[in-house]
């Protein structure tokens, strides 16, 4: 029983940066159908901000406290708006063309950011300082939590319900959600549609800038090939719980990563990649929406 | 201007053919094939350096029967194509022996042809089958990967007395062997293997595997992958409150690890050929105070120094069979037994593999400082 409760710590810590990741795939689906894959790359580009930022701020003489909200903040920023840059860039010039070309201009800008990681930072790893939060650990009952995965599962489920009631309560979100369902009809009733669109970027990046930065804290191993492993993961959490819908990549996110240590501690560490994309075929095979899709996204 | 063109020829011909045999009566040259350019270059380097310092300290003692030596380097880029191409143009040139190359690739495509023009090769690669083709002029002066595992085991079990071991390796090639290796020689021994498991390289999230492990109650992890996995796997035993010893085989050794491990670098044991300057031999202090007097740094690595053991073994052949016939010179060297080297003696066995492992067992107190807890000589 320890070692299952263990287990399922381990699980939520990694499923919530999956969640936050995640969001920015779906939510950018949910408006363009546009499969972002740079967005895993946004994520890397973010830890590797966030740590160089961080040696800076290291070296100013203030307290780690501020350091660390300097982080946070600097690279929350730089991210959102490289998220914007990206759809300004790559994907508003294709906005009318089929969509393979969008997605193969995605792939291309994955590419180009991954490879601009490497000619900056280099191809060795780089490794986050160790004691970015206060190193605490808590033995209750045999299970060990540590100070990180509380403060990323805390901040995660902060940053979520935020995000929920901002799609759901305030006007943005509700234009955003219009935007989602059609996008011509929102144009009639007045919402500027590029601008909804600039702001789905600029939230994608900035929730997957903090999942990368929770990733460089957690793990502290940053290497620039990283964006591909999570971005993959976080896409596959999208499309469990919905690709477009924001609670469905919350609840694909926790349930990946939860199905990831499970495989791994009690059917084989080896197997776990490959049987996550064997559920990935069961759900699509029984409920191809995902888990709380509703609507079929195709429009004739 | 056809007259002209063939008197050109003529004269370089004939310059060539007088310089070629009037200067070789009086020199032995020594060829040197190593990675000078390309991703190995500073391992190349320090082997022609090592070389061309050991050569001309022979030298001012008035160089070998009576003799100069001249080292002829070529660099072989660390490929295939490279040592075979460097091979041929030693060969051409005239080399008694060879010392090189740094890496296995390179060692294995030169191998035979040294063998056919029968001209000695002495190099520090690790691949098991340089030794394993019967070559008569192929000698390693290093020790080979299997080697590794053997070590391993003896540490594990003969000098540790762990009960209750864990096997860990990656996916790959390299680990994978290392690790099967490992557990056949632990299983020889007598050693308890409770568990094998591997990890996907990269992966990060080692916890879950590690929290199984943990309810195994394991008295050691042996990991056999790379520093990037195994500083993570480190980091994260400690921190789920797990007090089994870890021991890393030799790709784990890295400053790389011990940023990724922390605090939890201490009491880590590592498994590798030793660094130069910890080295307990007294010509091992020697070479590198001569090495920085002449280069202003130290050696790139260890495998310097097991080439110029190599180039010493070689040296001492031609002094004591006074000979430089080379099938004389691999007949003295294949009973080459316990000759004083820099890495330790140096004993050859029939098939040109240097006897005894040339690994240590390093624990690492604070502040990642490296202490030799066991080896075998």
């Amino acid at each position: 029983m320890e070692i299952f409760l263990q287990q399922i710590v381990n699980g939520l810590a990694i499923g919530s940066i999956y969640a936050l990741v995640a969001i920015g795939y779906t939510m950018v689906y949910g408006v363009m159908k546009l499969i972002n894959f740079a967005h895993g790359d946004l994520v890397a580009l973010a830890a590797y901000v966030g740590l160089t930022v961080l040696m800076q701020a290291f070296g100013m003489h203030i307290t780690n406290l501020w350091a660390i909200i300097l982080m946070f903040v600097i690279t929350a920023l730089f991210i959102s708006l490289f998220g914007v840059v990206l759809e300004r860039l790559a994907y508003r010039p294709l906005r009318k063309a089929p969509r393979l070309s969008a997605v193969v201009s995605a792939l291309g800008a994955s590419l180009a950011i991954e490879n601009g990681i490497m000619l900056i930072w280099g191809p060795n790893i780089k490794v986050f300082p160790s004691n970015v939060f206060p190193n605490m650990r808590w033995h209750i009952s045999g299970v060990v939590i540590n100070s990180t995965q509380i403060a990323i599962l805390l901040l995660s489920v902060i940053l979520m319900l935020a995000l929920y009631i901002f799609i759901n309560k305030t006007k943005i979100g509700t234009a955003i959600r219009a935007t989602a369902i059609d996008q011509d009809a929102a144009k009639l009733m007045g919402i500027n549609v590029n601008g909804i669109i600039i702001a789905i970027f600029a939230l994608g990046s900035f929730l997957g800038s903090i999942g990368g930065l929770f990733i460089g804290i957690y793990y502290r191993e940053l290497y620039f090939q990283m964006g591909w492993i999570y971005g993959l993961n976080a896409f596959i959490a999208a499309i469990i719980g919905g690709i477009g819908n924001i609670p469905g990549a919350m609840l694909g996110g926790m349930l990946l990563g939860i199905f990831n240590v499970l495989i791994a501690g009690y059917v084989s560490n080896g197997w776990s990649e490959a049987l996550t994309f064997v559920l990935l075929i069961i759900i699509l095979i029984i409920k191809p929406t995902g888990i709380l899709g509703e609507r079929v996204a195709e429009k004739v | 201007m056809k007259l002209k063109n063939l008197l050109w020829v003529v004269v370089s011909l004939v310059f060539v053919f007088v310089s070629s045999s009037a200067f070789a009566a009086g020199v032995i040259k020594i060829g040197v094939q190593a990675p000078i350019t390309g991703s190995f270059a500073n391992e190349g380097q320090g082997i022609d350096n090592a070389v061309k310092m050991l050569v001309a300290q022979q030298n001012a003692k008035g160089g070998l029967l009576g003799k100069k030596l001249e080292v002829v380097t070529c660099d072989d880029e660390g490929t295939a194509i490279g040592g075979a191409i460097c091979a041929r143009k030693l060969v051409n040139d005239g080399v008694v022996a060879v010392i090189g190359t740094y890496s296995s690739t390179p060692a294995e495509s030169a191998e035979p042809i040294y063998a056919r023009a029968g001209v000695l090769q002495t190099s520090d690669a690790t691949a098991d089958s340089l030794t394993k083709r019967g070559y008569w002029t192929f000698f390693r002066n290093s020790c080979p990967n299997s080697a590794e595992a053997t070590f391993t085991a003896d540490f594990l079990v003969k000098d540790k007395h762990f009960k209750r071991i864990v096997v860990l390796s990656d996916y790959s090639s390299y680990a994978t062997n290392l690790a099967d290796a490992t557990i056949a020689a632990l299983k020889k021994i007598g050693g308890n293997v409770i568990y094998y498991g591997k990890i996907q390289a990269s992966s990060q999230n080692f916890t879950p595997i590690l929290t199984k492990i943990k309810s195994m109650n394991p008295d050691v992890i042996y990991f056999s992958g790379y520093y990037t996995d195994g500083g993570l796997i480190r980091a994260q035993e400690v921190s789920l409150g797990m007090k089994a010893a870890f021991v890393g085989g030799d790709s784990n050794d890295n400053p790389e690890f011990f940023k990724l491990a922390g605090k939890a670098s201490n009491g880590v044991y590592m498994i590798n050929v030793p660094r130069p300057d910890i080295l307990p031999y007294p010509l091992a202090k020697d070479f590198l105070r001569d090495y920085q007097a002449r280069y202003h740094m130290m050696p790139p690595s260890i495998w310097t120094l097991f080439n110029a053991d190599g180039l010493r073994a070689i040296m001492y052949a031609i002094e004591k069979t006074k000979t430089t016939d080379t099938k004389k010179l691999a007949a003295f060297l294949h009973n080459l037994k316990d000759f004083p080297g820099i890495t330790g003696p140096i004993t050859f066995t029939k098939d040109g593999e240097r006897a005894g492992s040339r690994f240590m067992a390093y624990e690492i107190y604070n502040n990642n400082q490296y202490k030799v807890v066991y080896k075998e000589d």
